[in-house]
């Protein structure tokens, strides 16, 4: 059977083998890692909301405003009035009705920071005290009256405090001096923090006394649906009942949807590295059925069909491909342990079959599909070539390939242009299959290309070295096909790497001149994490000496017009703000008046009123204003497309929160923000930012999205160097004769070493060229395509790029260590007389 | 190409077509285009008697190997007839002849005979694993007891001398009793001792097993063991000699190799 010809041929070249397999686990294991992740935190949060929502029956709440959600997903409800507690309990059926209400309470801890508070987007939630499957008092007692409150066990574990010690709590009402008096069993709340006040306190501090934010009961057996309509029937207008499971899904559904997005964004990623692994697997196979054309020209000659070979060079893909399947899920179930400790969850992973198998499916199709080109051209290998010395693959002509890769980039820089544009069902699928194209059509034009390049990037060499640089730049000329696949494995990562640094540059440059043009105000004041800005601590900053004049900002929801679903709008004295912002009026006047509403062009446009105009807006306490449009302005970045007077919103909230303080000061000075920050110095949700505390802040986040898209596209580099590695231990295997031959007529190790390296850095820097070139263009492409949402500056980072240069000749250097260490070990008699 | 050659080798008298085991109707194979065409084989004609050992002989460039791809169906022709058994080989898609060169014809090489990561003994059945076939265990047994390699048969390709590894080559060609053999230069690698050895495993699987074999050599003493020499000059039979000797075959050599090198 072909069968052994297989097996004995993947015991012969193993190491060959093995780094084509590591192309196969890095890839699988980014998928397996990325799939088993994902289904382990929905597991989690799964649990944990059937912790929260046990035995609830129904649960009563305000009804949306509107019917869609606004752009986060969200909805927006009113309260419900307390009142309705003992209407729902006195529903037949129903068991320990409560009245709930959540909203924001940060314990700040011994350190004087916030509990929790690491960035990873887990609430502070603030609690009333009522028995139930997370405040089930594990030490101390419940909280009672004011100025007391009971914590999670885990804060507690994490913070040192028990029962009995005292502690600040930031909340929207400001800053509570509490005294811990329980700790609750809430276990492992995903990152979130709890902080239990009595009912009355609670309400006072995060809601409004005399409402509840929801009621939840139980059932004394009737069934859920039977109790939900039973109660519904009791309700005023303005809300409704849903059954205990409708609510756990809802909240497993929001979670759900933003993991299957987080999901879809590391899959793009580890697609990335799949492409960049399927570039190794094709190049080595390319390589691996070149050595052996005698031998399976010769299984031609005795009477192999063109099937069996090509089944035969399929076989062994498919164990490389099974084999890296195998280990590559493992190592992914690792990488999602590593994660799931990385953000201190514990509890085991969830490992499901869809994972398995997708990335079995996934590994051994791309291993297998890979290599079918190259087992497609064993199979054409004819018969007499077994008996001829200057063996040769046919070859295409070139020609064939520039046309063709010259097309390829063409369509795929079109498909880009469509993508960007935003015609089309799916911009970004759209964008992606062009940059693909783009990168196959390069790859295909890339033997051409190389031949210049890698002559003017090998003349150095041949200045510095003599013979031995010369030798080198020829060896890396002597197959652009082979030289043009291993770079381009390389450009790919590098591209997209480049890309996302434009990118990054060029939001920090127009991010940078908007506020230089926008931010007219000496500082503000903001919360942190939903807190805001309370009345004591605004008086705190108002009374520091210098400060002129303060202008409290909100920020509110609303539905506006005839829109689906709420949006949200910035409240506030609109005249002030106008300044502060540097409002560019198109038309009508910035004073707005009492009922008047300022807005941006786009918005004016969508919502199809003009200056004198007439928008209503339907607030979540359930009544509808009309405003009257007193000014619209050009796009500001600060305050949105809707400025409305602070009455307006004033007029609505259950609990208004001052967003910002918008200060002006007579101009900044360190003085001035050193006594700033020293008025709220209690408050550590708080921060106070001037023009250029605002730049550091958004080029901080630039650089968390630069460095988190950069570290997704590291792995895709590092296979690309395995692949760099693999060429050249290939070529090296190749040219046993030659180098035989080099080392007969003198050459030293040390030359041949320095010859093999010199190819690697050659080659390495040339797939860095490819990529930064592409990448600068879709980076560009990408700010172009922005510019309109504020991206208007195109800034290309030369620095970074010259460092991504030095990292590429780096990795040139690393990928030749052991190729050339193999090289210069050789026998020089075996190497000659070796077939 | 010119003179010397007396062209009576393509006019020789066929024999009853029984007896032909190959033969090929004035094959012609060029390579190349314009200033670099090479005429490699001119409309050559000959029939390969069955159960008989035929050495083709000839200078560098004469054409000779071409000669034995093309009747072996490994390449194929410009124009004209290839036959093996009653077949035409130059009618046949790739599949059929694959399946040919697998079900009647052994091959020996001059050099990378063996699939390198397979023992003797795999190499040996390998056609027949590849045809799914079982290989006729009697049949296999006197082979490998003819070539006498039976200590060596598990090792593989590299462990063994390269006599040695030819004659894990012929026991391949025999092994499945094809209709006719081909070697191309089977001792061309080899030092006098072992092609003697090889040779007369050669000779007497033809004397013996009634084996058809064609072996292209440029070696008078190799070729002194064949039953008849063709000779090939400019991709033309220039002539046929029978039970020759290394003297005379080498005498007969001296006579065209000069003109046919300057030739090229």
């Amino acid at each position: 059977m072909m069968g052994r010809v297989t097996l004995r041929n993947l015991a012969a070249h193993k190491i060959r083998l093995v780094l084509t397999a590591v192309a196969v686990i890095l890839g699988v294991a980014f998928v397996a890692g990325t799939l088993i992740f994902t289904d382990t935190m929905n597991g989690r949060f799964d649990q944990l909301f059937d912790k929260i929502g046990k035995d609830v029956a129904v649960q009563v709440r305000g009804t949306a405003l509107g019917e869609g959600t606004d752009d986060q997903g969200e909805k927006e409800r009113g309260p419900v009035p307390a009142a309705l507690l003992a209407k729902v309990a006195a529903v037949p059926g129903v068991k320990n009705a409560t009245g709930n209400v959540t909203g924001y309470a940060a314990l700040v801890g011994r350190d004087g920071k916030i509990v929790g508070d690491e960035g990873q987007g887990a609430p502070q939630l603030g609690i009333n005290y009522t028995p139930g499957a997370l405040t089930a008092i594990v030490s101390g007692r419940a909280p009672a009256a004011g100025g007391e409150i009971a914590i999670g066990d885990a804060m507690a574990k994490k913070t040192g405090y028990q029962a009995g010690d005292r502690a600040r709590v930031v909340t929207t009402s400001g800053v509570q001096p509490v005294t811990i008096v329980g700790v609750m069993d809430s276990g492992d709340m995903m990152g979130a923090t709890t902080v239990a006040f009595d009912t009355a306190t609670a309400q006072r501090l995060m809601l409004k006394p005399g409402y509840f934010t929801d009621i939840t009961a139980r059932s004394t057996g009737v069934p859920e649906d039977v109790l939900r309509a039973r109660v519904a029937r009791v309700l005023p207008a303005g809300t409704e009942a849903i059954t205990g499971t409708a609510m756990r899904a809802e909240s497993k559904d929001a979670i759900a949807s933003f993991m299957g997005f987080f999901r879809a964004l590391l899959l793009s990623f580890a697609l990335v590295s799949i492409f960049v692994g399927a570039f190794i697997i094709f190049n080595t196979f390319s390589m691996l059925v070149a050595q052996r054309t005698r031998e399976l020209a010769l299984l031609r000659a005795i009477g192999a069909a063109r099937a069996q070979v090509t089944r035969a060079v399929l076989g062994e893909a498919l164990a490389v491909g099974v084999v890296g399947s195998t280990l590559g899920i493992a190592a992914g179930a690792g990488l999602a342990a590593l994660l799931q400790g990385l953000i201190g969850s514990g509890g085991g992973l969830t490992v499901t079959a869809t994972p398995i198998w997708v990335s079995y499916l996934v590994g051994v199709l791309v291993t297998v599909v890979s290599a079918y080109f190259p087992a497609r051209r064993a199979a054409k290998i004819p018969p007499v070539a077994a008996m001829r010395d200057d063996v040769a693959l046919p070859q295409r002509s070139l020609r064939v390939r520039v046309a063709a890769g010259a097309l390829l980039t063409l369509a795929g820089a079109a498909l880009i242009a469509l993508g960007l544009g935003g015609d089309g069902g799916n911009p970004a699928a759209i964008v992606g299959a062009g940059a693909f194209g783009v990168f196959l059509g390069v790859t295909l034009l890339a033997p051409v290309i190389s031949v210049p390049v890698v002559k003017v990037l090998g003349w150095p060499f041949t200045k510095l070295f003599g013979a031995t640089g010369r030798l080198a730049r020829q060896n890396a000329l002597r197959n652009p096909r082979r030289t043009a696949a291993t770079a381009a494995a390389l450009m790919i990562g590098l591209a997209l790497v480049t890309a996302v640094d434009v990118l990054g540059s060029s939001m920090r440059a127009s991010v940078g001149a908007q506020i230089d043009q926008q931010f007219g105000a000496d500082y503000t004041v903001s919360g942190t994490g939903g807190g805001g800005v309370s009345p004591a601590d605004a008086k705190r900053v108002a009374a520091v000496p210098g400060v002129r004049n303060t202008v409290p900002v909100y920020v509110g929801k609303a539905l506006f017009g005839t829109a689906k679903g709420n949006s949200s709008y910035i409240a506030g004295d609109v005249a002030a703000l106008a300044r502060a912002a540097r409002l560019d009026m198109i038309s009508g006047s910035a004073r707005a008046g009492a009922d008047g509403v300022l807005l941006d062009k786009k918005t004016a446009e969508k919502r199809g009123v003009a200056v004198g105009g007439t928008l209503t807006a339907a607030f979540a306490d359930h009544s509808t204003v009309p405003l009257r449009v007193s000014g619209i302005y050009e796009k500001s970045d600060f305050l949105g497309g809707i400025i409305a007077p602070a009455k307006v919103y004033l007029a609505h909230a259950d609990k208004p929160v001052v967003d910002t303080l918008v200060i002006d000061a007579g101009g900044a000075t360190k003085a001035k923000t050193a006594a700033l920050k020293n008025a709220v110095k209690d408050n550590p949700a708080l921060k106070v930012q001037d023009k250029q505390a605002v730049k550091d802040q958004v080029n901080g986040q630039v650089d968390q999205f630069v460095n988190f898209l950069t570290i997704l596209l590291v792995m895709s580099i590092v296979i690309a160097a395995v692949g760099v590695v693999n060429t050249l231990a290939l070529s090296v295997t190749e040219r046993t004769r030659e180098i035989g031959l080099l080392r007969a007529i003198g050459i030293s190790r040390l030359q041949l070493r320095r010859m093999i390296r010199v190819e690697s850095i050659v080659i390495a820097v040339f797939g860095a060229l490819l990529g930064m070139g592409i990448g600068v263009a879709f980076g560009a492409a990408l700010q172009n395509a922005l510019a309109d949402d504020g991206l208007d500056v195109l800034a290309i980072p030369g620095g970074t790029l010259a460092i991504y240069l030095a990292i590429a000749a780096a990795i040139g250097v690393l990928a030749a260590l052991w190729p050339a260490w193999r090289a210069g070990r050789m026998d020089v008699l075996k190497a000659i007389s070796t077939e | 190409m010119t003179n010397t050659a007396p062209p009576t080798a393509d006019a020789q008298p066929a024999p009853g077509a029984d007896d032909v085991a190959a033969s090929a109707h004035r094959i012609a194979k060029v390579y190349g285009r314009g200033d670099a065409q090479v005429i490699a084989l001119d409309a050559v004609t000959v029939d390969i008697p069955r159960g008989r050992f035929t050495a083709v002989m000839g200078p560098s460039g004469s054409g000779k190997s071409t000669l034995m791809h093309c009747m072996a169906g490994l390449d194929s022709v410009d124009s004209g007839e290839v036959y093996i058994g009653g077949t035409d080989l130059t009618k046949l898609k790739d599949k059929q002849l694959t399946r040919l060169r697998r079900d009647k014809v052994g091959f020996v090489f001059q050099a990378f005979n063996l699939v390198p990561t397979l023992t003797a003994l795999e190499n040996i059945t390998l056609p027949m694993d590849i045809a799914g076939r079982k290989p006729d265990r009697e049949w296999l047994d006197r082979v490998v007891d003819t070539v006498g390699l039976r200590p060596r048969l598990s090792h593989r390709p590299t462990e063994l001398s390269g006599g040695q590894q030819q004659r894990v080559a012929c026991a391949r060609a025999l092994a499945s009793r094809p209709e006719i053999i081909f070697a191309d230069e089977p001792t061309g690698n080899l030092d006098s001792r072992s092609g003697a050895e090889v040779l007369t495993f050669l000779r007497d699987s033809v004397t013996e097993m009634g084996q058809t074999i064609v072996m292209v050599t440029h070696d008078p003493n190799a070729a002194a063991y064949a039953d008849q020499v063709l000779f090939l000059t400019d991709g033309r039979i220039v002539d046929t000699m029978q039970r020759p000797t290394a003297e005379r075959v080498l005498e007969r050599m001296k006579g065209f190799e000069l003109p046919g090198a300057m030739a090229r």
